[in-house]
């Protein structure tokens, strides 16, 4: 078993910069787990932190049960992809992979039968005698992935190791990954900024901003219930709308006003909201929630829109339109691919209020909601 | 025709700077082939051509002793430098020892004019009993050596080479390890360059070797200077002298093409 458990670790660096903050986190043994968030935000210092290439400045790091904070990162057994591969220039493509065994004293012929199957594994074998700088940017990716498989470690943790990938590359490497990960059943911890990464490549996404953990859970689950505007505004693409408005009681019953634009909350929503009557709210509605007819959507509200502008992505339309009409605030709306509006025409959109969700205007705090039955 | 004149504007500048750097030794060659007489000829004159100045710095000079002991000077001072230096950059880059004040204190014994410390250098030698010994000048030339070489390794230890050595870390080395087996080979067209500096240093040192050598442990610029007599400067053997004394130089030569140039462009190693 190697649990990697965080207890309120946190780092400041030596000048004075607080890196990390109170960061708790239980991550299972065999689970590939995701840290995302925007650059600075201390993902990689908290990786660093778990392979021991960082002091930790409060807090204990345990893995497998045991403390590893001051446990030297050579006997953590864990190995660790960087963003620009760092690997050795000095040594062949069979040297950087045999390097680690060979610290650890293993016999000749295990080594060169270990690098035999890893580079078989990931098709590096013709590349064995090459040195670094005599590859590409996607085959060092190979050689570093390598360099971590060989040893048989108790975790693997990626920092951002498919952010220097042109697009393709990328895409493929992220479903090769995910396919690693079910053969071997090892932990991953996998950094990156991109969310398109980070909803289908992890089990579970850990979202960071400013040092702190933001929110946790399985993709969908975090997809559909941010905890607060920051998880709403980062995740998916295009991602939720956040729209200022109110919440304001009217003859219909209780009603999320934004600009011109009302959506009435359904009878289950409005008692657990009734409380927040009259103050500031943040609307997050997210572009896919929007339909072009009523459809079969039980819960829908009507709403007016103008048209600003569609982008065109080939499997579907992005709508760019003013809520409620003419000077709304700006929402983007998914569309079918066939679907097309000129600038400046006016349409009526349809919400699907089961999905509206509601934040506190001054906290980003998602408002604790009601289930819906 | 602008094409033209753009090729070739680049090629009259490098011929202008090579004859700058490449006449002077033409004419220490052509002198040491000649005699004191004709060495002064306006307008120049091939004269007579032979090898005597050769074998007179041989028999009618030291030639072989200052030689030597240039050899032995700079070669000692190279290998106690070179790791020194190596140990210095590496802990100011890796743990920014002392911080700026510590580097800029190891550089700022250099700062200070060579005539002051060799006062001083003399008193203590004296005292310690090691005046006019090759001891005394390896000494002397480290104090040179060390600042330089240990400024110039910093910035090759710095930046990628940390990431690597961490790699190292993860992959099991211990820090000694990782420094041994990845940041010293990682690092070596750069402590290959700052040897060479160190031997160049010390090879061409003149001030503290005329104050700190004897008659025996004189070194080749202390022994070339002596050629310029109070009976006139013996030009035809100091030229020669001083094509043997460039000599190691350019057996150096192919190598500082091949390292130190890729030493100084290291930005490049990705
Ligand atoms: N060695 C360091 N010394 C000082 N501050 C650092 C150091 N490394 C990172 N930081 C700072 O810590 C914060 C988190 O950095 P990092 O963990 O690299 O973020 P991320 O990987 O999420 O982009 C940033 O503000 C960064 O400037
Ligand atoms: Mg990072």
């Amino acid at each position: 078993m190697a649990d990697i458990v965080l207890d309120r670790v946190s780092k400041i660096y030596p000048n004075g910069v607080p890196a990390v903050r109170e960061v708790s986190l239980d991550i299972k043994d065999g689970e590939f787990m995701i840290f995302l968030g925007p650059s600075g935000c201390g993902k990689s210092t908290t990786l660093r932190m778990i392979a021991g290439l960082e002091s930790i400045s409060a807090g204990q790091l345990s893995i497998g049960g045991e403390r590893m904070n001051d446990v030297d990162p050579a006997d953590r057994n864990i190995a660790i992809v960087f963003q620009n591969y760092a690997l050795y220039p000095h040594m062949s493509v069979a040297g950087n992979l045999g390097f680690g065994l060979q610290l650890r004293h293993v016999p000749k012929a295990e080594i060169d039968r270990r690098i035999k199957d890893i580079a078989t594994m990931l098709g590096i074998t013709e590349l064995l005698s090459r040195k670094p700088a005599q590859l590409s940017g996607g085959q060092r990716q190979r050689v570093a992935l390598g360099r971590a498989l060989v040893r048989d470690p108790k975790a693997f943790l990626l920092d951002e190791p498919l952010s220097n990938l042109d697009a393709k590359l990328r895409a493929s490497m992220r479903t090769e990954l995910i396919k690693l990960h079910q053969k071997l059943g090892t932990t991953i911890v996998h950094v990156t900024h991109d969310q398109v990464e980070a909803m289908t490549m992890g089990q579970r996404i850990c979202i960071m901003k400013d040092g702190e953990i933001v929110q946790v859970g399985a993709p969908m689950e975090v997809y559909r219930n941010p905890a607060n505007t920051f998880v709403a505004g980062f995740l998916a693409s295009p991602p939720m709308n956040l729209v200022s408005g109110r919440l304001e009681h009217d003859q219909a019953g209780l009603a999320a006003v934004a600009g011109t634009a009302r959506f009435v909350l359904p009878p289950a929503l409005r008692d657990g909201y009734a409380a927040q009557s009259g103050n500031a709210v943040t609307l997050g509605l997210r572009p896919e929630d929007f339909h072009l007819s009523r459809g079969n959507v039980k819960l829908s509200q009507a709403v007016p829109v103008a048209t600003v502008a569609t982008e065109v992505l080939g499997p579907e339309v992005i709508l760019v339109c003013e809520l409620g009409g003419n000077g709304g605030p700006e929402v983007m709306v998914r569309c079918p691919r066939d679907f097309s509006a000129s600038p400046g025409q006016p349409l009526t959109l349809h919400y699907d209020l089961s999905q509206i969700h509601l934040f506190d205007k001054t906290t980003g705090k998602v408002l604790s909601r009601p289930s819906l039955i | 025709m602008k094409r033209l004149a753009r090729s070739i504007a680049p090629h009259l500048v490098l011929v202008v700077f090579s004859a700058i750097i490449v006449l002077p030794l033409l004419w220490v060659v052509r002198v040491s082939l000649t005699d004191k007489l004709t060495a002064y000829k306006i307008p120049p004159e091939i004269g007579s051509i032979g090898s005597m100045n050769y074998s007179a710095i041989f028999t009618s000079y030291p030639f072989t002793t200052w030689f030597f002991n240039s050899l032995i000077v700079a070669l000692i001072t190279t290998m106690i430098a070179l790791p020194l230096a190596t140990a210095l950059a590496y802990v100011f880059a890796r743990w920014n020892t002392g911080g700026v004040a510590l580097r800029l204190g190891v550089l700022a014994s250099q700062m200070l004019p060579p005539i002051i410390l060799v006062l001083p250098l003399f008193a203590m030698f004296l005292m310690a009993g090691l005046m006019q010994s090759r001891i005394s000048l390896i000494i002397a030339h480290l104090t040179i050596c060390l600042p330089f070489l240990s400024w110039m390794l910093v910035s090759f230890f710095e930046g990628d080479v940390a990431r690597l050595e961490e790699a190292a870390r993860v992959d099991g080395a211990t820090r000694w390890q990782a420094f041994i087996k990845i940041a010293v080979p990682v690092a070596a067209p750069g402590l290959l360059a700052a040897g060479l500096l160190g031997f160049i240093l010390s090879w061409n040192e003149f001030l503290f070797a005329l104050v700190l050598s004897g008659p025996d442990t004189q070194t080749l610029p202390v022994g070339l200077a002596g050629l310029e007599t109070h009976a006139g400067v013996e030009i035809a053997p100091l030229a020669a002298a001083t094509v043997v004394s460039l000599l190691p130089v350019f057996l150096l030569l192919p190598f500082l093409r091949k390292h130190l140039i890729k030493g100084l462009s290291l930005g490049a190693l990705k």
